[in-house]
């Protein structure tokens, strides 16, 4: 049984949906950004209730602003800058979507961004079209304007690897959506990009003794390290003793499970536990669910695929929707 | 296009009869299971008392489960207000509940396994109307004759008649058979004298067929058969009940009885009766239609599941179905004995409540199956099976507004990952809603989740205060204790309070703070605003009454607030130059000489820290500083004067 949620404007290019479910962004080809809502909880009926133009060019990707921060988003805009924008009510005046930062590169754009909560601090890892990954701490949890660099890393695993000037067309990243803090911050990058040795996905820990970020895995096979990676998803972990990471390359989906105690030399160990294929074409978008058993994936063929492992570890296809036009 | 993956909307149709129901008698479960445990080790491991009390609980459970899975009425009750409605037209009976009450019957209900073919033919009495499809059912055939009852002029002319008899018969719906046997035309007072020998046979045909012995406890009002316990006592009424039709079939009051359709008829109930193979075959027309038959007449003396795929295998072959109902499949899983194909069926037709619950039951009887469904499989992240089922059918309660409050009763039964789950569960549900949020803490506080908690009433709190409803945020993130937010919180406050310290826009800040202050206290510079605001107090009072006492109370606050070593070094300035009545109040000085060095001390300290960098200026006049010094210097004057 279909039915419709939301009516998004003509010329909408991405859509975002909040924590909860409960807002949905959006941002159109010509610098709007739209808030939609439900009248209360219970209704799964959604209209616009702000829309605010950020932009002259268009909208990107938007990402909601972990809600410990309030309600806010990140958008990347088609110039390559990515603008923060939340909704506050400053004293005595009403509630409004407000722009708090603007973060801009000289020479390069911003092709992904994503936060992860530490402890009591929010983290925001950018990728640029160089190649540079730029990792941004908030200093203050009520500023959304007030953020600092905390470390700028390349996405290679070998940090005396040398290359020329990368030009990237798209960048993944995921964060351990850990709920307890036992475990160190980490997250999993990939790009696609003229670089080889950038593509790979690796993944990334905070070491907390020396304050920098430690890439700890490289999630490819020795013959598939130079392929270009479109998506990556790091599955929420109710109790697995190994966490499940998919990345999505032109050979297709590769669920990976990664132990996260490091051996000797600081490494993880991992196994590649499925190759999911047997359709064309490129992997847009792909989300895990709450348990970290489903995954969904979207791609150019224009249908949305659901994966599942059955009770013998075999990833298979549990079913396939087609949107309706 | 860029298409976003929400995993938000998937609703679950039958919600408000699958979700709400169960959740009360799941936990009931849960308990009691953990009473037999209990029980059972402290009688020094009565096994079999053990098994037996489990065997009972989770009968009592299936029970409830069934009672509110809906409770339709038996569809073939015949009316006695109407001789010609055959067929009571009951409320539709769900496949939900047939196939609940097929598990309940062969893995659960141990009572059952001395009469399970009787047991067999009253389920199909409730549910045949489920499983016409392409095929016709015995039960739509006479729905469909029902329709034509009214028309038929002679009755028994009409083949199909005849045809709806034989199958009711041969599923033992002998209620049914008896009454539309004495529709029969010879029954009318006009045509008894004339056919006399004909309806001397119609019956005594229906008489038989209304004393056919049945292997059964006991049968409902208005079913017709004799019930026996004891297979002895049913084996030995049977053979007689055999050997009356075999006689009243070899009978010479065939030959008087003219009526074709009547005699052959008649004739085909008796094979029936006999267990005529090919004749069960022609009346019936699924073949578990065929299979009751079997049981009915064919092999009557059936105790317990023995031989039951075989034959069902061989049913299947006389009657093949190119789409069998999911009722269908399901029995074949279960009477094969395989739990994973059960499993499978219960999912793929009766969704993922279904195999939540049934696991229940499918465990009471089978060893084997416990084994299978505890079984842990590093595959799945090291989860049973049936800690699997619970985990996927709590996700799709939580898929819904309404229902997702009853997903923790699952996920808590979830030994593993159930608390995980819960968790993003809870950390998932909007907090601005205050009913919601509130709903959701107490959800934390049933399960020991304090730290979920804290981070729920940590984002209230903080989408309130950027939303303007500051009271509200400085509540939550009390109630979160969450230090470093208060503190926060409390800077902000610092720098309002410290620019409108002589205006009367301090009274905005008022509620608060008083908000701030209460006994919680978790951040310390907040006692500082509360003591402020008590300062506050007592100036306007000195400043109105005039009076000594008044002003004696402002000052002695004042020093309070100077000494406190939380008072912000900044408010030191604005504090004193409030003050400059109270250091200069004409009646006599409110401060000794001590107080007053302390106070020149601190103005001292302040003019050093001035110059250091990162001090933070007021917003007073430029003589302010030199105003205040100049009243402290006159008050201590007259301070060492009253002292000497």
């Amino acid at each position: 049984m279909e039915k419709s949620v939301a009516t998004l404007d003509e010329g909408t290019t991405c859509t975002s949906w909040n924590y909860c479910g409960q807002r949905l962004a959006t941002g159109s080809f010509n610098g709007f950004l739209s808030i939609f809502d439900s009248p209360d909880p219970a209704s799964s009926s959604f209209t616009a209730t702000s829309k605010i133009r950020i932009h002259e060019g268009g909208i990107v990707k938007i990402v909601w602003i972990p809600p410990e921060y309030g309600d806010a988003v990140a958008c990347i805009c088609g110039d390559g800058s990515l603008s923060l924008w939340e909704e506050i009510a400053e004293d005595g005046q009403p509630l409004q979507w407000k722009l708090c930062e603007t973060f801009r590169s000289k020479g390069s754009t911003v092709l992904e961004a994503q936060f992860g909560v530490i402890r009591t601090s929010l983290k925001m890892v950018v990728a640029y079209s160089d190649g540079h990954v730029k990792v941004y701490e908030l200093l203050d949890p009520f500023e959304l304007k007030n953020w600092q660099l905390q470390a700028e890393i390349q996405n290679v695993i070998d940090s005396v690897s040398t290359f020329g000037k990368a030009s990237c067309f798209s960048a993944s990243i995921s964060w351990n959506p850990q709920l307890n803090e036992s475990q160190e911050p980490s997250f999993v990058l990939g790009f696609n990009s003229d670089t080889p040795q950038l593509n790979s996905s690796k993944v990334w820990v905070f070491d907390q003794a020396h304050h920098r970020w430690l890439p700890v895995a490289e999630l490819a096979l020795p013959l598939d390290k130079s392929d270009q990676v479109f998506a990556v998803a790091w599955a929420p972990n109710i109790g697995r003793a190994y966490e499940l990471i998919a990345v999505a390359t032109h050979k297709g989906i590769t669920i990976w499970h990664v132990r996260l105690n490091p051996d000797l030399d600081g490494r993880l160990s991992l196994k590649k536990a499925a190759l999911l294929s047997g359709y064309e074409g490129e992997v847009w978008q792909m989300e895990w669910d709450m348990s970290g058993m489903t995954l969904a994936t979207s791609g150019t063929d224009g249908m949305i695929r659901l994966w599942q492992s059955n009770l013998n570890g075999v990833w298979l296809e549990q079913a396939a929707f087609e949107p309706t036009p | 296009m860029y298409i976003g993956l929400v995993w938000l909307v998937v609703r679950f149709r039958n919600w408000h009869l699958d979700g709400y129901i169960s959740d009360e008698i799941f936990s009931l479960i849960k308990v009691k299971s953990n009473q037999a445990d209990s029980s059972a080790s402290a009688s020094g491991g009565a096994l079999s008392q053990e098994f037996c009390f489990e065997w009972d609980h989770v009968m009592e459970y299936s029970k409830d489960i069934k009672e509110l899975l809906g409770n339709p009425k038996s569809n073939y009750d015949p009316l006695i207000e109407d001789p010609k409605e055959v067929l009571n037209k009951g409320e539709e009976p769900t496949s939900l509940k047939a196939a609940w009450e097929l598990m309940e019957m062969f893995y659960a209900d141990k009572l059952c396994q001395s009469w399970f073919p009787e047991r067999l033919v009253d389920w199909l009495a409730d549910y045949d109307c489920l499983l016409s499809g392409d095929q016709p059912t015995v039960h739509s055939k006479l729905v469909d004759f029902q329709g034509t009852l009214v028309t038929l002029q002679v009755i028994e002319d009409d083949p199909k008649y005849w045809e709806v008899i034989s199958s009711a018969l041969a599923i033992g719906w002998l209620e049914i058979v008896v009454k539309l046997l004495r529709l029969h035309g010879s029954y009318q007072l006009d045509q008894l004298g004339h056919r006399e020998t004909e309806n001397g046979l119609v019956e005594t045909v229906a008489v038989l067929i209304s004393m056919m012995p049945r292997m059964r406890l006991e049968l409902k009002n208005g079913k017709l058969g004799e019930c026996f316990e004891a297979k002895p006592d049913f084996m030995k009424a049977w053979e007689k009940w055999r050997e009356q039709i075999t006689k009243l079939d070899s009978s010479a009051f065939w030959v008087p009885c003219h009526h074709r359709q009547t005699r052959e008829g008649l004739k085909n109930l008796i094979q029936i009766m006999l267990g005529n193979t090919k004749i069960l075959c022609t009346a019936t027309d699924h073949w578990i239609e065929l299979y009751i038959s079997h049981f009915l007449f064919i092999r009557p003396f059936t105790v317990g599941f023995e031989g039951m795929y075989n034959l069902a295998q061989k049913c299947i072959q006389m009657k093949p179905m190119s789409s069998p109902h999911k009722l269908l499949r399901l029995i074949i899983g279960i009477i094969g004995e395989n739990t994973e194909v059960v499993l499978a069926e219960c999912s793929r037709g009766f969704g993922p409540w279904m195999v939540a619950h049934a696991i229940e039951l499918l465990t009471a009887r089978s060893d084997l199956a416990d084994i299978l469904l505890h079984k842990e499989h590093d595959d799945i992240g090291g989860i049973s099976m049936e800690e699997l089922h619970r985990l996927v059918y709590a996700q799709v309660l939580t898929s819904h507004f309404l229902t997702w409050q009853i997903a923790p009763v699952y996920l808590t039964s979830c030994m593993k990952q159930g608390m995980s789950l819960l968790e993003f569960l809870l950390y998932r549900q909007p907090a601005q809603h205050n009913q919601l949020l509130l709903k959701n803490l107490e959800i934390c506080r049933l399960y020991d989740l304090d730290h979920v908690s804290s981070n729920i009433m940590k984002i209230a709190g903080v989408y309130h205060w950027k939303h303007g409803r500051k009271g509200l945020g400085v509540f939550w993130l009390q109630q979160a204790r969450d230090e470093f937010l208060l503190n926060k919180i409390a800077r902000q406050l610092f720098d309002s309070v410290g620019k409108s310290i002589s205006s009367e826009s301090f009274k905005q800040w008022e509620g608060l703070i008083e908000l701030l202050g209460s006994e919680s206290k978790p951040a310390g510079s907040l006692e500082f605003l509360h003591k402020y605001r008590d300062f506050k107090k007592s100036l306007q009072q000195a400043c109105d009454r005039k009076t000594l006492d008044a002003a004696q109370h402002a000052a002695d606050s004042l020093m309070s607030l100077m000494k406190n070593p939380s008072t912000p070094q900044r408010f030191w300035l604005p504090l004193l130059y409030d003050s400059l009545t109270l250091l200069s109040w004409p009646a006599r000085p409110l401060l000794n000489v001590s107080q007053t060095n302390l106070l020149l001390n601190k103005l001292q300290e302040l003019s050093m820290a001035s110059v250091r960098p990162g001090f933070v200026a007021s917003d007073l006049p430029a003589e302010a500083l030199n105003s205040v010094r100049l009243a402290l210097a006159t008050n201590l004057g007259r301070a060492i004067l009253e002292e000497q």
